[in-house]
Order: C-alpha cells, then structure tokens, then sequence
C-alpha cells in the first residue's frame, strides 16, 4: 500500500525546541552514546530533533520502510559561511565543505535512527504543500518529517519534526 | 493510479546548448574539460557549459529558459516545479562580499529558475548531492500517479562554481585529467555543469517511468554502499514489477572512482546474473552531481532517439569483470538508470520504452 492524495494520516509524534536547551549537545551525545564527529552544528540539531522525536513515540529505530523528509530555509549556514571564507582565503575545506552539504545531514540522521531507507531534502515556499508532497507515495511505515534551522544572526535554531502514519 | 511519461527533455552540457549539438559532439568523441582555478596554483578539470555572456545569475537564467523551450510549449505554467541541485546559487554567493552572502535562503536558487520562465505553479527544491534530479523525478512522480498533476517539469542544474570543486578536491575526490568510470587508470571523479528539464506527465508517450527507489545509508558518507545499491535495484524492479532479467541496459553511476567504481560493479552483479549491457555517460559529461539524474537520462535517451552512442576510449579494468556497451542494445525495452551520492545517497529508476 501506498498513500495517495486522500489517505488520512495522524501525528503520533511532535516534537519542537526552538532554541533548544543549553545542554542539547551533551544530551544527543548521551541518547545516542557518542559524540557526532565531524558534523556541522546544523546536522547535529537535526539529529536531536529526530531522536527526541522517536524517543517520544518509543520509537528505538526508524521503520525501514519509512521516508525522512527535511526542510530548511537556512541549511548548513554556518558551514556555508566558514566553507567560503576559506575558498576566498585559498585554505583548502575537506569538513567545511562536507558540513554545508543537506545530504551529509540526511546520512548522519539515518544512522543515529538506525535506518536506511528514502530521505531527502526538499523545500517549498508553502511547508504545507511540501507535507502534502511527502505523504504522496509514502508506505505504511509513514514519514518523519522535520525543519531544522540553525542560528543565524538574531534568528534563533529551531529543530521541530513530527512523526506521522497514514490510518 | 496514473503512469508517469517523459513527455520531452532538454539538456544544456559541455557538449553542447541542445539535444541535436550535444549529439553531434559526442558523435565527434566529445569535449574534453577545462581546467578551473580554485587557488593559487591548484586546478582541476571540469566539463564545463559553452562559455557565455553576462553574469552567473544572467547566465542561470539564459541556460534554464533555452533547455526549458526544448520540452515544448508549458501554456499556463501552472504545473508543479522542480529544481534540483546540488550547489544551488553558491556560484553567486563567492563573487559576493563576505558580508552580502548568505542573507538569502535555500529556496533563492529555484525562485530564480522559477521568475526566468515566469513560472506560475508551486515550486520546489530538492537537493540531496548527486540524488537531487533523481529524488525530484521520483517526487514528482508521486504527484502525477496519485492524480494531483497531470504535469510536472523536472530542471537538474548544476552551474558554474568554485566551491564544489575546491571541496571535493580537498577530499582527494577528483582525478587530474578526465572522467574514466570502470577505467584501468581511474583516478577519481571529473565535475561538470549541466543544466537538464524534464517533461512529465500523465499523457502516454514512449517512455513510461515504471519504478524507482531512493535509499540513504549513512554508514559510508562519501561512499558507495553495496548493500544500498542492492536495495535500490531490487525496490525498482519490484515497483516496475520485473525481474532482474528484464532489464535490458543499466546506466551505471561509475564516475571512476578506484573504490567506489568496484563496489557499485560487484553490487550490480548480485543483483544480475548475467549483467545486461551496461553504459556510462559521465565521460562524456562529468559528474554533473544534482543534475546528473536529469542530465543522464535526457542524453542516455537522447542517444538511444538520435542514433548516437558514447564510447569509451581508455582501456577498462578487467579485474572488475564488466564492460561498457559500445552500441545501443538490439532489445531495449527496460532501462535502470542508477545513481549513487555523497552523503551516502542511491537513487534508481526504471524506464520502459513503450515502442519496443
């Protein structure tokens, strides 16, 4: 089975820290038994986010037949900024680099779930059409759905996501 | 439910602004790459789009309007959009000043693909590295077989920019000269820029977009995962409702990379035994990364319509214990068009020619 345009879904989870604890760091770190190495700061609050999601349902892994779905308007921008200012500076950026990069965030995610399955990154001016888009298709394990924004400026990070099924 | 068709395509790639001039190079054994300067003394080739006039977003905008008009008249353009690329507008963003970047979004990139065609419909990126076109089709199509479009355009872009290549240089990613996938003497990946559109939709026409699947596995982040190449080859023969022997050509990732190139061959052959023709576009084109789902499939059927077919030229690596087809296939109905990503993306989908 897979969902079409009139399925009903339900949220079984919800999960939203905006900002998130002083302490989420160490708390990912814990939950998950060791420290990301070599992640952004971007990836590591999704990897929370998603975590503390499943956790809410009692979900230890993600359902291999599930879809993770995350949505951005920032992205990596720290890695991003970093990443250019050692372009212009002619250093080279094999970590920068690889932060700035969404999939790099899906990849790290999948793993602290313990999953392989369809991830993307996607984006739409309307985050409503874009949770209609991702429920289109999806099998009956459903969809973790996230957006993750990281700080930039006076705007404050933001890692919220849901965990939804079809009925 | 409704099948999805690839109603028409247009490419723009370093062999040439159109289908019929692209044909035409890669008839004439292709165009090498250009070297590209990413810091004093260090460059790395790329196979990079005819040059042009105008600035980068000028450009973008010039590139995306011609390949669009290759799939036709759009009427209203009320249809859903999709964009899909990998470095997005970060080739804008490095002629900025340090503190004019990054005041934009994500989504910048596709408003700026969206107002060059004067767009009308929702728009949407996706950017999952190599995957972003492929996962695009794929999403797309998810809107048109459950009946909430009866069209959807699909533009793989990968433009112009020194950031992609200064990163995957600095992790040792690239090869010095050229692209040689399955090759003896591969050495790495060779970049290219690509600007692709793809026409789906409803309305059957001669190829049939039968099945796909998009597996992320996180365990070799910058690698090729054989086990996920397993799964993604056997999730789009289930979908397509095949078998492994109905498939007639592959379109293997294999951008020569020494590791990489091995794992994805070995992969291939436990899911098929025996291994049907295979063909490799990325030395002809490079590794157009976000676009090279779009890209590929537009050329790889551009070459089956237009009677061309790229060739090879180097010596192949006999220990992988494939080979690369020389000419289109005499039977060719089911196409597997696979491609694998950074971030440990692998992406699949089946085609059927429906004239076959």
């Amino acid at each position: 089975m897979s969902a079409g345009a009139k399925t009903a879904w339900r949220v079984t989870a919800h999960f939203v820290v905006h900002p998130p604890p002083a302490d989420w760091r160490d708390e990912l770190a814990n939950r998950i038994g060791r420290r990301p190495r070599r992640v952004g700061l971007w990836t590591e609050l999704a990897m929370y986010g998603a975590r503390r999601c499943l956790d809410t349902v009692g979900e230890a892994a993600l359902p291999q037949g599930a879809r993770l779905r995350v949505a951005s308007l920032r992205g990596a921008w720290g890695a991003t900024h970093a990443g250019l200012e050692q372009l212009d500076a002619g250093l080279p950026m094999p970590f920068t680099f690889m932060q700035s990069q969404p999939a790099l965030m899906l990849a790290e995610v999948g793993r602290c779930l313990e999953w392989q399955g369809d991830a993307s990154f996607m984006l739409c001016r309307d985050p409503q059409r874009l949770l209609q888009l991702s429920k289109l298709g999806a099998a009956r394990d459903g969809l973790l759905f996230g957006i993750v924004e990281e700080e930039r400026n006076d705007e404050l990070p933001r890692s919220e996501w849901w965990r939804l099924v079809p009925d | 439910m409704s099948d999805v068709y690839l109603a028409s395509f247009g490419l723009a790639c370093v062999l040439g602004n159109d289908m019929p001039s692209a044909l035409d190079a890669l008839r004439r054994g292709g165009v090498p790459p250009s070297p590209v300067a990413v810091a004093p003394g260090i460059h790395w080739p790329v196979y990079a789009l005819p040059p042009q006039e105008g600035d980068w977003t000028q450009r973008v905008r010039r590139t995306v309007r011609s390949v669009v008009a290759q799939t036709g008249e759009w009427g209203g353009r009320t249809a859903p959009l999709f964009v899909a690329s990998s470095s997005l507008d970060i080739g804008s963003m490095e002629l900025e000043k340090q503190d004019l970047r990054l005041g934009g979004d994500l989504q910048d990139f596709a408003d700026v693909v969206a107002a060059a065609l004067d767009w009308q419909g929702p728009v949407f990126t996706v950017s999952t590295a190599c995957t972003s076109a492929l996962n695009a089709v794929l999403a797309a199509a998810d809107l048109i077989r459950c009946g909430e479009a009866d069209e959807a355009l699909v533009i793989g872009a990968e433009l112009d920019n020194r950031f992609t290549v200064a990163g995957f240089g600095a992790m040792q990613l690239l090869a010095p000269e050229s692209a040689q996938p399955f090759g003896a003497g591969r050495k790495g990946l060779v970049l290219g820029e690509a600007v692709a559109a793809l026409r789906l939709g409803s309305r059957p026409a001669r190829w049939c977009l039968t099945g796909g699947a998009n597996v992320v596995d996180g365990r070799n982040p910058s690698g090729t995962e054989a086990s996920a190449v397993r799964a993604m080859c056997h999730a789009a023969l289930a979908q397509s409702g095949l078998r492994p022997e109905d498939v007639d050509l592959i379109k293997v990732q294999a951008a020569g990379s020494p590791v990489n190139d091995a794992i994805e061959a070995e992969a291939l052959k436990q899911v098929f035994d025996p291994l049907p023709p295979l063909v490799s576009l990325k030395s002809s084109l490079g590794h157009t990364l976000g676009a090279a789902g779009a890209a590929e499939l537009a050329l790889l059927v551009g070459c089956i319509e237009g009677g061309a077919w790229p060739s090879t030229g180097y010596p192949l690596d006999h220990t992988l214990g494939i080979a690369l087809s020389t000419e289109a296939p005499a039977k060719l109905r089911n196409i597997l068009l696979n491609v694998v990503g950074f971030g440990g993306g692998h992406a699949s989908l089946m085609l059927r020619d429906c004239s076959a």
